[in-house]
Protein backbone atom coordinates (compact mmCIF):
# COMPACT_ATOMS: atom_id res chain seq x y z
CA UNK A 1 0.00 0.00 0.00
CA UNK A 2 1.15 3.54 -0.72
CA UNK A 3 1.07 5.54 2.51
CA UNK A 4 2.13 8.89 1.16
CA UNK A 5 2.61 10.64 -2.17
CA UNK A 6 4.91 13.67 -2.25
CA UNK A 7 4.87 16.09 -5.15
CA UNK A 8 7.31 18.74 -6.25
CA UNK A 9 6.63 20.87 -9.33
CA UNK A 10 4.17 18.27 -10.62
CA UNK A 11 1.60 20.34 -12.48
CA UNK A 12 -0.66 22.13 -9.96
CA UNK A 13 0.95 20.13 -7.13
CA UNK A 14 3.96 22.37 -6.65
CA UNK A 15 4.94 21.34 -3.15
CA UNK A 16 2.54 19.14 -1.25
CA UNK A 17 1.92 15.63 -0.01
CA UNK A 18 -1.05 13.32 -0.06
CA UNK A 19 -1.48 10.84 2.83
CA UNK A 20 -3.30 7.70 1.74
CA UNK A 21 -5.23 4.94 3.51
CA UNK A 22 -6.51 1.65 2.15
CA UNK A 23 -9.49 3.74 1.08
CA UNK A 24 -9.12 7.48 0.46
CA UNK A 25 -11.76 9.96 -0.70
CA UNK A 26 -10.62 13.35 -1.97
CA UNK A 27 -12.95 16.35 -2.02
CA UNK A 28 -12.12 19.78 -3.33
CA UNK A 29 -12.95 22.37 -5.95
CA UNK A 30 -12.30 21.88 -9.65
CA UNK A 31 -8.63 22.31 -10.44
CA UNK A 32 -7.46 21.48 -6.90
CA UNK A 33 -5.25 18.59 -7.96
CA UNK A 34 -7.55 15.64 -7.25
CA UNK A 35 -7.28 14.15 -10.71
CA UNK A 36 -3.67 15.28 -11.03
CA UNK A 37 -2.73 13.21 -7.98
CA UNK A 38 -4.30 10.17 -9.61
CA UNK A 39 -2.61 10.95 -12.90
CA UNK A 40 0.71 11.04 -11.07
CA UNK A 41 0.34 7.33 -10.38
CA UNK A 42 0.06 6.63 -14.11
CA UNK A 43 3.05 8.86 -14.80
CA UNK A 44 5.10 7.07 -12.15
CA UNK A 45 4.07 3.68 -13.53
CA UNK A 46 5.18 4.68 -17.04
CA UNK A 47 7.32 7.80 -16.80
CA UNK A 48 8.94 7.33 -20.19
CA UNK A 49 6.44 8.79 -22.61
CA UNK A 50 6.20 12.11 -20.77
CA UNK A 51 8.40 15.14 -21.36
CA UNK A 52 9.39 17.64 -18.67
CA UNK A 53 7.01 20.24 -20.06
CA UNK A 54 4.07 17.81 -19.86
CA UNK A 55 4.47 17.19 -16.15
CA UNK A 56 5.98 20.45 -14.88
CA UNK A 57 4.18 23.21 -13.00
CA UNK A 58 2.98 25.91 -15.34
CA UNK A 59 5.72 28.49 -15.96
CA UNK A 60 8.54 26.28 -14.69
CA UNK A 61 11.49 26.71 -17.00
CA UNK A 62 13.50 23.64 -17.97
CA UNK A 63 16.65 24.72 -16.13
CA UNK A 64 19.08 22.22 -14.71
CA UNK A 65 18.34 23.15 -11.09
CA UNK A 66 14.59 22.57 -11.08
CA UNK A 67 13.13 19.09 -11.50
CA UNK A 68 9.72 17.55 -11.26
CA UNK A 69 9.48 14.89 -8.58
CA UNK A 70 6.89 12.42 -7.36
CA UNK A 71 7.81 10.27 -4.37
CA UNK A 72 5.76 7.31 -3.18
CA UNK A 73 6.26 6.06 0.37
CA UNK A 74 5.10 2.49 0.70
CA UNK A 75 3.58 0.73 3.70
CA UNK A 76 2.76 -2.94 4.27
CA UNK A 77 4.06 -5.16 2.70
CA UNK A 78 6.78 -2.82 1.44
CA UNK A 79 7.43 -0.81 4.64
CA UNK A 80 10.30 1.60 4.39
CA UNK A 81 10.46 1.59 0.61
CA UNK A 82 10.28 4.79 -1.40
CA UNK A 83 9.83 5.13 -5.15
CA UNK A 84 11.25 8.33 -6.56
CA UNK A 85 10.47 9.56 -10.06
CA UNK A 86 12.22 12.60 -11.54
CA UNK A 87 11.60 14.44 -14.74
CA UNK A 88 14.26 16.92 -15.77
CA UNK A 89 15.13 18.77 -18.94
CA UNK A 90 17.41 15.89 -19.92
CA UNK A 91 15.02 13.04 -19.27
CA UNK A 92 13.50 11.04 -16.49
CA UNK A 93 14.52 8.49 -13.88
CA UNK A 94 12.67 6.18 -11.51
CA UNK A 95 14.10 4.20 -8.65
CA UNK A 96 12.89 2.13 -5.72
CA UNK A 97 14.99 2.28 -2.55
CA UNK A 98 14.77 1.50 1.14
CA UNK A 99 14.89 4.49 3.51
CA UNK A 100 17.38 2.57 5.64
CA UNK A 101 19.79 2.35 2.73
CA UNK A 102 19.51 -1.44 2.65
CA UNK A 103 19.34 -3.12 -0.72
CA UNK A 104 16.00 -3.88 -2.27
CA UNK A 105 15.67 -7.42 -3.54
CA UNK A 106 15.01 -7.91 -7.23
CA UNK A 107 11.82 -9.72 -6.32
CA UNK A 108 10.50 -6.81 -4.24
CA UNK A 109 11.42 -4.36 -6.97
CA UNK A 110 9.52 -6.48 -9.47
CA UNK A 111 6.53 -6.66 -7.15
CA UNK A 112 6.46 -2.84 -6.87
CA UNK A 113 6.68 -2.47 -10.64
CA UNK A 114 3.80 -4.89 -11.14
CA UNK A 115 1.66 -2.96 -8.63
CA UNK A 116 2.34 0.29 -10.41
CA UNK A 117 1.82 -1.21 -13.87
CA UNK A 118 -1.47 -2.77 -12.85
CA UNK A 119 -2.82 0.38 -11.17
CA UNK A 120 -5.89 1.76 -12.95
CA UNK A 121 -7.63 5.12 -13.03
CA UNK A 122 -11.26 4.48 -13.92
CA UNK A 123 -13.18 7.26 -15.58
CA UNK A 124 -16.10 5.27 -16.94
CA UNK A 125 -18.00 6.20 -20.09
CA UNK A 126 -21.41 4.66 -20.52
CA UNK A 127 -21.27 4.66 -24.32
CA UNK A 128 -18.10 2.53 -24.09
CA UNK A 129 -19.38 0.16 -21.38
CA UNK A 130 -22.19 -0.96 -23.70
CA UNK A 131 -20.02 -1.79 -26.73
CA UNK A 132 -20.14 -5.51 -27.68
CA UNK A 133 -16.75 -7.12 -27.10
CA UNK A 134 -14.73 -9.30 -29.42
CA UNK A 135 -13.90 -12.29 -27.23
CA UNK A 136 -10.33 -13.16 -26.42
CA UNK A 137 -8.65 -14.77 -23.41
CA UNK A 138 -7.92 -12.67 -20.32
CA UNK A 139 -9.87 -9.54 -21.12
CA UNK A 140 -9.37 -6.80 -18.56
CA UNK A 141 -11.75 -3.95 -17.86
CA UNK A 142 -10.24 -0.81 -19.37
CA UNK A 143 -10.20 2.53 -17.61
CA UNK A 144 -13.07 3.90 -19.72
CA UNK A 145 -15.18 0.74 -19.23
CA UNK A 146 -14.18 -0.97 -22.49
CA UNK A 147 -14.44 -4.79 -22.61
CA UNK A 148 -17.06 -4.80 -19.85
CA UNK A 149 -19.27 -7.44 -21.53
CA UNK A 150 -16.20 -9.65 -21.98
CA UNK A 151 -15.19 -9.28 -18.35
CA UNK A 152 -18.70 -10.27 -17.24
CA UNK A 153 -18.61 -13.24 -19.63
CA UNK A 154 -15.26 -14.39 -18.17
CA UNK A 155 -16.55 -14.03 -14.62
CA UNK A 156 -19.57 -16.20 -15.44
CA UNK A 157 -17.42 -18.93 -17.02
CA UNK A 158 -14.45 -18.92 -14.63
CA UNK A 159 -15.96 -17.85 -11.31
CA UNK A 160 -19.61 -18.97 -11.38
CA UNK A 161 -20.05 -18.51 -7.62
CA UNK A 162 -18.83 -14.94 -7.80
CA UNK A 163 -21.06 -14.33 -10.80
CA UNK A 164 -24.06 -15.61 -8.84
CA UNK A 165 -23.15 -13.40 -5.89
CA UNK A 166 -22.87 -10.46 -8.28
CA UNK A 167 -26.37 -11.18 -9.60
CA UNK A 168 -27.71 -11.32 -6.05
CA UNK A 169 -26.08 -8.03 -5.16
CA UNK A 170 -27.39 -6.50 -8.38
CA UNK A 171 -30.88 -7.38 -7.18
CA UNK A 172 -30.26 -5.49 -3.95
CA UNK A 173 -28.88 -2.41 -5.72
CA UNK A 174 -31.43 -2.33 -8.53
CA UNK A 175 -34.43 -4.44 -7.48
CA UNK A 176 -36.10 -4.00 -10.87
CA UNK A 177 -33.48 -6.37 -12.33
CA UNK A 178 -32.69 -9.94 -11.31
CA UNK A 179 -30.00 -11.19 -13.66
CA UNK A 180 -27.23 -10.40 -16.11
CA UNK A 181 -27.77 -12.10 -19.45
CA UNK A 182 -25.58 -12.40 -22.54
CA UNK A 183 -26.09 -12.13 -26.24
CA UNK A 184 -23.94 -12.89 -29.29
CA UNK A 185 -24.66 -9.99 -31.63
CA UNK A 186 -22.17 -11.28 -34.21
CA UNK A 187 -19.73 -14.13 -34.50
CA UNK A 188 -17.15 -14.02 -31.68
CA UNK A 189 -18.71 -10.99 -30.02
CA UNK A 190 -20.42 -10.75 -26.66
CA UNK A 191 -22.94 -8.22 -25.39
CA UNK A 192 -24.71 -8.09 -22.05
CA UNK A 193 -28.30 -7.42 -21.06
CA UNK A 194 -30.18 -7.08 -17.79
CA UNK A 195 -33.33 -9.08 -17.15
CA UNK A 196 -36.23 -7.31 -15.48
CA UNK A 197 -37.59 -9.01 -12.37
CA UNK A 198 -41.15 -8.31 -13.48
CA UNK A 199 -42.00 -9.82 -16.83
CA UNK A 200 -38.47 -11.19 -17.35
CA UNK A 201 -37.73 -8.92 -20.26
CA UNK A 202 -34.11 -8.69 -21.40
CA UNK A 203 -33.00 -5.07 -21.74
CA UNK A 204 -29.95 -4.54 -23.97
CA UNK A 205 -27.09 -2.62 -22.38
CA UNK A 206 -27.68 0.27 -24.76
CA UNK A 207 -31.20 0.71 -23.32
CA UNK A 208 -30.04 0.89 -19.71
CA UNK A 209 -29.75 4.22 -17.91
CA UNK A 210 -26.35 5.80 -17.39
CA UNK A 211 -26.60 5.39 -13.61
CA UNK A 212 -27.46 1.69 -13.99
CA UNK A 213 -24.46 1.09 -16.24
CA UNK A 214 -22.05 2.94 -13.96
CA UNK A 215 -23.37 1.22 -10.84
CA UNK A 216 -23.15 -2.21 -12.47
CA UNK A 217 -19.55 -1.60 -13.58
CA UNK A 218 -18.40 -0.50 -10.13
CA UNK A 219 -20.23 -3.43 -8.55
CA UNK A 220 -18.60 -5.87 -10.98
CA UNK A 221 -15.12 -4.53 -10.22
CA UNK A 222 -15.74 -5.27 -6.55
CA UNK A 223 -16.59 -8.89 -7.37
CA UNK A 224 -13.58 -9.63 -9.60
CA UNK A 225 -11.29 -12.33 -8.16
CA UNK A 226 -8.10 -10.41 -8.94
CA UNK A 227 -8.80 -6.70 -9.24
CA UNK A 228 -5.97 -4.22 -9.88
CA UNK A 229 -3.92 -3.64 -6.70
CA UNK A 230 -4.43 0.13 -6.86
CA UNK A 231 -7.69 1.58 -8.19
CA UNK A 232 -8.53 5.23 -8.67
CA UNK A 233 -12.09 6.31 -9.38
CA UNK A 234 -13.07 9.66 -10.79
CA UNK A 235 -16.40 10.41 -9.11
CA UNK A 236 -17.78 6.90 -8.54
CA UNK A 237 -21.03 8.58 -7.44
CA UNK A 238 -21.56 10.23 -10.84
CA UNK A 239 -25.01 9.62 -12.28
CA UNK A 240 -26.06 7.42 -9.38
CA UNK A 241 -29.10 8.17 -7.22
CA UNK A 242 -28.15 9.43 -3.72
CA UNK A 243 -29.94 6.50 -2.11
CA UNK A 244 -27.71 4.06 -4.00
CA UNK A 245 -24.52 5.71 -2.78
CA UNK A 246 -24.45 3.53 0.31
CA UNK A 247 -24.14 0.54 -2.04
CA UNK A 248 -21.32 2.26 -3.92
CA UNK A 249 -19.55 2.77 -0.60
CA UNK A 250 -20.04 -0.93 0.17
CA UNK A 251 -18.50 -1.88 -3.19
CA UNK A 252 -15.46 0.35 -2.63
CA UNK A 253 -14.97 -1.01 0.89
CA UNK A 254 -15.34 -4.54 -0.49
CA UNK A 255 -12.30 -3.78 -2.63
CA UNK A 256 -10.21 -2.17 0.09
CA UNK A 257 -11.36 -4.19 3.11
CA UNK A 258 -12.03 -7.65 1.59
CA UNK A 259 -11.77 -9.33 4.98
CA UNK A 260 -14.85 -7.40 6.18
CA UNK A 261 -16.99 -9.38 3.71
CA UNK A 262 -15.12 -12.66 4.07
CA UNK A 263 -13.16 -12.25 0.83
CA UNK A 264 -9.77 -13.98 0.77
CA UNK A 265 -7.57 -11.81 -1.41
CA UNK A 266 -5.15 -8.92 -1.12
CA UNK A 267 -6.77 -5.57 -0.28
CA UNK A 268 -7.05 -3.11 -3.13
CA UNK A 269 -5.90 0.41 -2.41
CA UNK A 270 -8.73 2.65 -3.53
CA UNK A 271 -8.48 6.36 -4.20
CA UNK A 272 -11.66 8.18 -5.21
CA UNK A 273 -12.83 11.74 -5.77
CA UNK A 274 -16.26 13.23 -5.26
CA UNK A 275 -18.20 16.47 -5.43
CA UNK A 276 -21.23 14.94 -3.76
CA UNK A 277 -22.12 16.00 -0.20
CA UNK A 278 -24.39 12.95 -0.04
CA UNK A 279 -21.51 10.60 -0.78
CA UNK A 280 -19.25 12.40 1.67
CA UNK A 281 -21.88 12.00 4.43
CA UNK A 282 -21.26 8.27 4.42
CA UNK A 283 -17.68 8.64 5.62
CA UNK A 284 -18.33 10.74 8.73
CA UNK A 285 -17.10 8.01 11.07
CA UNK A 286 -13.80 7.77 9.22
CA UNK A 287 -12.38 11.28 8.85
CA UNK A 288 -8.94 9.71 8.44
CA UNK A 289 -10.12 8.50 5.02
CA UNK A 290 -11.08 11.97 3.80
CA UNK A 291 -8.63 14.31 2.10
CA UNK A 292 -9.51 17.95 1.62
CA UNK A 293 -7.91 19.43 -1.51
CA UNK A 294 -7.25 23.16 -1.13
CA UNK A 295 -6.71 25.40 -4.13
CA UNK A 296 -4.49 28.35 -3.37
CA UNK A 297 -4.01 30.52 -6.44
CA UNK A 298 -2.38 28.33 -9.08
CA UNK A 299 -1.27 25.74 -6.52
CA UNK A 300 -3.01 22.97 -4.65
CA UNK A 301 -2.35 21.19 -1.40
CA UNK A 302 -3.90 18.30 0.48
CA UNK A 303 -4.94 17.90 4.10
CA UNK A 304 -6.29 14.86 5.89
CA UNK A 305 -9.62 15.76 7.51
CA UNK A 306 -8.71 14.00 10.77
CA UNK A 307 -5.64 16.25 11.03
CA UNK A 308 -7.77 19.39 11.27
CA UNK A 309 -7.92 20.72 14.84
CA UNK A 310 -10.94 19.83 17.00
CA UNK A 311 -12.51 17.97 14.10
CA UNK A 312 -14.78 15.76 16.24
CA UNK A 313 -16.36 18.83 17.83
CA UNK A 314 -16.53 20.62 14.49
CA UNK A 315 -18.44 17.81 12.82
CA UNK A 316 -20.85 17.59 15.74
CA UNK A 317 -24.38 16.73 14.70
CA UNK A 318 -24.57 17.91 11.11
CA UNK A 319 -24.03 15.70 8.05
CA UNK A 320 -20.38 15.85 6.96
CA UNK A 321 -21.37 16.84 3.42
CA UNK A 322 -23.25 19.88 4.67
CA UNK A 323 -20.33 21.02 6.80
CA UNK A 324 -17.99 20.63 3.84
CA UNK A 325 -20.39 22.59 1.64
CA UNK A 326 -20.44 25.41 4.21
CA UNK A 327 -16.75 25.93 3.51
CA UNK A 328 -15.43 25.73 7.07
CA UNK A 329 -13.41 22.61 6.27
CA UNK A 330 -11.93 24.12 3.11
CA UNK A 331 -11.97 22.31 -0.21
CA UNK A 332 -14.53 24.63 -1.79
CA UNK A 333 -14.20 27.03 -4.73
CA UNK A 334 -12.92 30.51 -3.92
CA UNK A 335 -15.48 33.13 -4.90
CA UNK A 336 -14.28 36.18 -6.79
CA UNK B 1 -51.86 -2.14 11.98
CA UNK B 2 -49.79 -0.24 9.43
CA UNK B 3 -46.59 1.11 10.91
CA UNK B 4 -43.96 3.41 9.39
CA UNK B 5 -40.47 3.72 10.84
CA UNK B 6 -37.98 6.52 10.32
CA UNK B 7 -34.39 5.89 11.33
CA UNK B 8 -30.85 6.46 10.13
CA UNK B 9 -30.39 3.26 8.13
CA UNK B 10 -32.63 0.74 6.36
CA UNK B 11 -30.98 -1.96 8.48
CA UNK B 12 -32.23 -0.22 11.63
CA UNK B 13 -35.70 0.18 10.14
CA UNK B 14 -35.86 -3.60 9.60
CA UNK B 15 -34.77 -4.27 13.19
CA UNK B 16 -37.14 -1.68 14.66
CA UNK B 17 -40.16 -3.26 12.98
CA UNK B 18 -39.30 -6.50 14.82
CA UNK B 19 -38.92 -4.71 18.16
CA UNK B 20 -42.20 -2.85 17.67
CA UNK B 21 -44.03 -6.10 16.88
CA UNK B 22 -42.54 -7.51 20.09
CA UNK B 23 -43.72 -4.54 22.12
CA UNK B 24 -47.23 -4.79 20.67
CA UNK B 25 -47.27 -8.60 20.97
CA UNK B 26 -48.69 -8.83 17.46
CA UNK B 27 -47.38 -8.48 13.92
CA UNK B 28 -47.76 -5.13 12.25
CA UNK B 29 -47.68 -4.26 8.58
CA UNK B 30 -44.60 -2.26 7.59
CA UNK B 31 -45.08 0.53 5.10
CA UNK B 32 -43.52 -0.77 1.92
CA UNK B 33 -41.16 1.06 -0.41
CA UNK B 34 -41.30 3.52 -2.09
CA UNK B 35 -43.00 5.11 0.92
CA UNK B 36 -40.07 4.04 3.09
CA UNK B 37 -38.24 7.09 4.37
CA UNK B 38 -34.50 7.59 4.67
CA UNK B 39 -32.48 10.24 6.40
CA UNK B 40 -28.90 11.43 6.34
CA UNK B 41 -28.43 11.66 10.09
CA UNK B 42 -29.72 13.56 13.06
CA UNK B 43 -30.08 17.10 11.74
CA UNK B 44 -31.74 15.70 8.65
CA UNK B 45 -34.28 13.78 10.76
CA UNK B 46 -35.30 16.99 12.46
CA UNK B 47 -35.73 18.73 9.11
CA UNK B 48 -37.65 15.99 7.32
CA UNK B 49 -39.84 14.89 10.23
CA UNK B 50 -42.65 17.42 9.56
CA UNK B 51 -42.76 16.48 5.86
CA UNK B 52 -42.79 12.75 6.63
CA UNK B 53 -45.60 13.18 9.17
CA UNK B 54 -47.64 15.21 6.65
CA UNK B 55 -46.98 12.61 3.96
CA UNK B 56 -48.17 9.80 6.24
CA UNK B 57 -51.27 11.75 7.29
CA UNK B 58 -52.44 13.06 3.92
CA UNK B 59 -51.24 10.41 1.48
CA UNK B 60 -51.24 7.06 3.29
CA UNK B 61 -53.37 5.02 5.66
CA UNK B 62 -50.50 4.54 8.10
CA UNK B 63 -51.79 4.23 11.65
CA UNK B 64 -48.59 4.56 13.65
CA UNK B 65 -45.14 6.02 13.15
CA UNK B 66 -41.93 5.36 15.10
CA UNK B 67 -38.81 7.50 14.96
CA UNK B 68 -35.54 6.29 16.42
CA UNK B 69 -32.27 8.18 16.19
CA UNK B 70 -28.82 7.89 17.72
CA UNK B 71 -27.99 10.14 20.67
CA UNK B 72 -24.31 10.41 19.68
CA UNK B 73 -22.90 13.02 22.07
CA UNK B 74 -26.14 14.84 22.83
CA UNK B 75 -27.48 15.08 26.40
CA UNK B 76 -29.16 11.90 27.58
CA UNK B 77 -32.92 12.10 27.94
CA UNK B 78 -33.89 12.07 31.64
CA UNK B 79 -37.17 11.43 33.48
CA UNK B 80 -37.14 15.08 34.55
CA UNK B 81 -37.52 16.10 30.88
CA UNK B 82 -40.95 14.46 30.91
CA UNK B 83 -42.33 17.15 33.18
CA UNK B 84 -44.16 19.76 31.04
CA UNK B 85 -42.06 22.90 30.73
CA UNK B 86 -38.85 21.08 31.69
CA UNK B 87 -37.89 19.81 28.25
CA UNK B 88 -34.21 20.28 27.44
CA UNK B 89 -33.39 22.17 24.26
CA UNK B 90 -30.40 20.03 23.31
CA UNK B 91 -32.02 16.69 24.14
CA UNK B 92 -32.82 15.06 20.82
CA UNK B 93 -35.83 13.20 22.18
CA UNK B 94 -37.31 16.44 23.53
CA UNK B 95 -36.63 18.18 20.19
CA UNK B 96 -38.25 15.42 18.15
CA UNK B 97 -41.29 15.36 20.41
CA UNK B 98 -41.67 19.13 20.10
CA UNK B 99 -41.45 19.04 16.29
CA UNK B 100 -43.82 16.05 16.04
CA UNK B 101 -46.39 17.66 18.36
CA UNK B 102 -46.25 21.01 16.56
CA UNK B 103 -46.62 19.33 13.17
CA UNK B 104 -49.56 17.20 14.27
CA UNK B 105 -51.33 20.26 15.65
CA UNK B 106 -51.11 21.85 12.18
CA UNK B 107 -52.53 18.87 10.27
CA UNK B 108 -55.95 19.30 8.67
CA UNK B 109 -58.44 16.58 9.59
CA UNK B 110 -58.90 13.99 6.86
CA UNK B 111 -62.27 12.33 6.56
CA UNK B 112 -62.27 8.82 8.04
CA UNK B 113 -58.73 9.20 9.25
CA UNK B 114 -57.52 9.33 12.83
CA UNK B 115 -54.21 11.09 13.45
CA UNK B 116 -51.06 8.99 13.09
CA UNK B 117 -49.87 7.78 16.49
CA UNK B 118 -46.22 8.61 17.11
CA UNK B 119 -43.51 6.89 19.15
CA UNK B 120 -40.02 8.31 19.57
CA UNK B 121 -36.91 6.61 20.89
CA UNK B 122 -33.27 7.54 21.22
CA UNK B 123 -30.42 5.06 21.14
CA UNK B 124 -27.55 5.88 23.49
CA UNK B 125 -25.00 6.43 22.09
CA UNK B 126 -26.00 4.57 18.90
CA UNK B 127 -28.45 1.82 18.02
CA UNK B 128 -25.61 -0.71 17.94
CA UNK B 129 -25.59 -0.41 21.76
CA UNK B 130 -29.14 -1.82 21.79
CA UNK B 131 -28.03 -4.65 19.50
CA UNK B 132 -25.34 -5.65 22.04
CA UNK B 133 -27.66 -5.33 25.05
CA UNK B 134 -27.30 -8.33 27.33
CA UNK B 135 -24.10 -9.51 25.67
CA UNK B 136 -21.73 -6.91 27.17
CA UNK B 137 -22.60 -5.87 30.72
CA UNK B 138 -20.96 -2.45 30.33
CA UNK B 139 -23.15 -1.49 27.39
CA UNK B 140 -26.06 0.40 28.91
CA UNK B 141 -27.27 3.97 29.31
CA UNK B 142 -25.76 4.40 32.77
CA UNK B 143 -22.24 3.69 31.51
CA UNK B 144 -22.57 6.35 28.84
CA UNK B 145 -24.17 8.76 31.27
CA UNK B 146 -21.19 8.39 33.58
CA UNK B 147 -18.63 8.69 30.76
CA UNK B 148 -20.18 11.13 28.30
CA UNK B 149 -16.81 11.97 26.76
CA UNK B 150 -16.53 8.43 25.41
CA UNK B 151 -19.30 9.03 22.90
CA UNK B 152 -17.77 12.14 21.38
CA UNK B 153 -14.98 10.35 19.60
CA UNK B 154 -15.21 8.25 16.51
CA UNK B 155 -13.57 5.28 18.24
CA UNK B 156 -16.55 4.54 20.45
CA UNK B 157 -18.96 4.39 17.53
CA UNK B 158 -16.51 2.36 15.50
CA UNK B 159 -15.89 -0.02 18.41
CA UNK B 160 -19.62 -0.57 18.71
CA UNK B 161 -19.77 -1.35 15.01
CA UNK B 162 -16.94 -3.81 15.40
CA UNK B 163 -18.77 -5.49 18.31
CA UNK B 164 -21.97 -5.84 16.33
CA UNK B 165 -20.83 -6.41 12.75
CA UNK B 166 -17.27 -7.67 13.20
CA UNK B 167 -15.97 -4.74 11.15
CA UNK B 168 -16.03 -0.95 11.30
CA UNK B 169 -17.15 -0.87 7.66
CA UNK B 170 -20.12 -3.25 7.40
CA UNK B 171 -21.86 -3.60 4.07
CA UNK B 172 -25.57 -2.85 4.06
CA UNK B 173 -26.57 -6.56 3.68
CA UNK B 174 -24.31 -7.48 6.63
CA UNK B 175 -25.65 -4.58 8.67
CA UNK B 176 -29.22 -5.62 7.94
CA UNK B 177 -28.54 -9.28 8.67
CA UNK B 178 -26.94 -8.51 12.04
CA UNK B 179 -29.49 -5.87 13.01
CA UNK B 180 -32.36 -8.25 12.27
CA UNK B 181 -30.63 -11.11 14.13
CA UNK B 182 -30.08 -8.83 17.12
CA UNK B 183 -33.70 -7.68 17.09
CA UNK B 184 -34.91 -11.29 16.94
CA UNK B 185 -32.78 -12.03 20.02
CA UNK B 186 -33.83 -8.87 21.87
CA UNK B 187 -37.50 -9.39 21.25
CA UNK B 188 -37.28 -12.44 23.55
CA UNK B 189 -36.22 -10.20 26.45
CA UNK B 190 -37.51 -6.71 25.81
CA UNK B 191 -37.72 -6.09 29.54
CA UNK B 192 -33.90 -6.28 29.72
CA UNK B 193 -33.56 -3.75 26.91
CA UNK B 194 -36.01 -1.49 28.68
CA UNK B 195 -34.22 -1.91 32.02
CA UNK B 196 -30.73 -1.20 30.62
CA UNK B 197 -31.86 1.61 28.29
CA UNK B 198 -34.73 3.05 30.38
CA UNK B 199 -34.77 6.53 28.87
CA UNK B 200 -33.98 5.91 25.20
CA UNK B 201 -35.59 2.54 24.50
CA UNK B 202 -37.95 2.93 27.46
CA UNK B 203 -39.45 6.08 25.91
CA UNK B 204 -40.05 4.25 22.63
CA UNK B 205 -41.56 1.25 24.41
CA UNK B 206 -43.96 3.37 26.46
CA UNK B 207 -45.11 5.28 23.36
CA UNK B 208 -45.60 2.11 21.33
CA UNK B 209 -47.58 0.39 24.09
CA UNK B 210 -49.84 3.42 24.30
CA UNK B 211 -50.87 3.06 20.64
CA UNK B 212 -54.50 2.19 20.05
CA UNK B 213 -54.43 -0.95 17.96
CA UNK B 214 -56.37 -0.79 14.73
Amino acid sequence: MIELMQFRNFKVLRDTQLPLSRFTLIVGPNGSGKSTAMQALRFVAQPGPFQFTQVATLGLLPTTTETVEVILRWGVPHEGVITTTHWGPRGWSRSHAKCSGANLSEREEQSLNVKLDRSRIYSLHTNVITIPVELSPNLELQEDGRYFAGVLDQLRDREPERFEALNEELGRWLPEFDRILFDTPSSGHRAFLLRTRKGRHALPASDLSQGTLLALTILTLAYLPDPPPIICFEEPDRGIHPRLLRHVQDALYRLSYPESVGEVRQPVQVLATTHSPYFLDLFKDHPEEIIIAHKVGQEARFERLSDQPAIAEMLGEAPLGEIWYSGILGGVPVES
Amino acid sequence: MKVAVLSESPADVAALHILIDGLLLRPTQPIEPPQQSRTRGWSDVLQVLPAVLKHLHYRTDTQAFAVVIDADASPLHQPTHEVPGREVAKCRLCQLRRVATQTQQQLRPVSGRIPVQVAIGIAVPAIEAWYRCGLEPHINEITYLQNPQTVTDFHTRNHLKRYVYGTERPSLPLETQQAVAAAQRLVQSLSDLERLFPNGFGALARDVRSWTLG
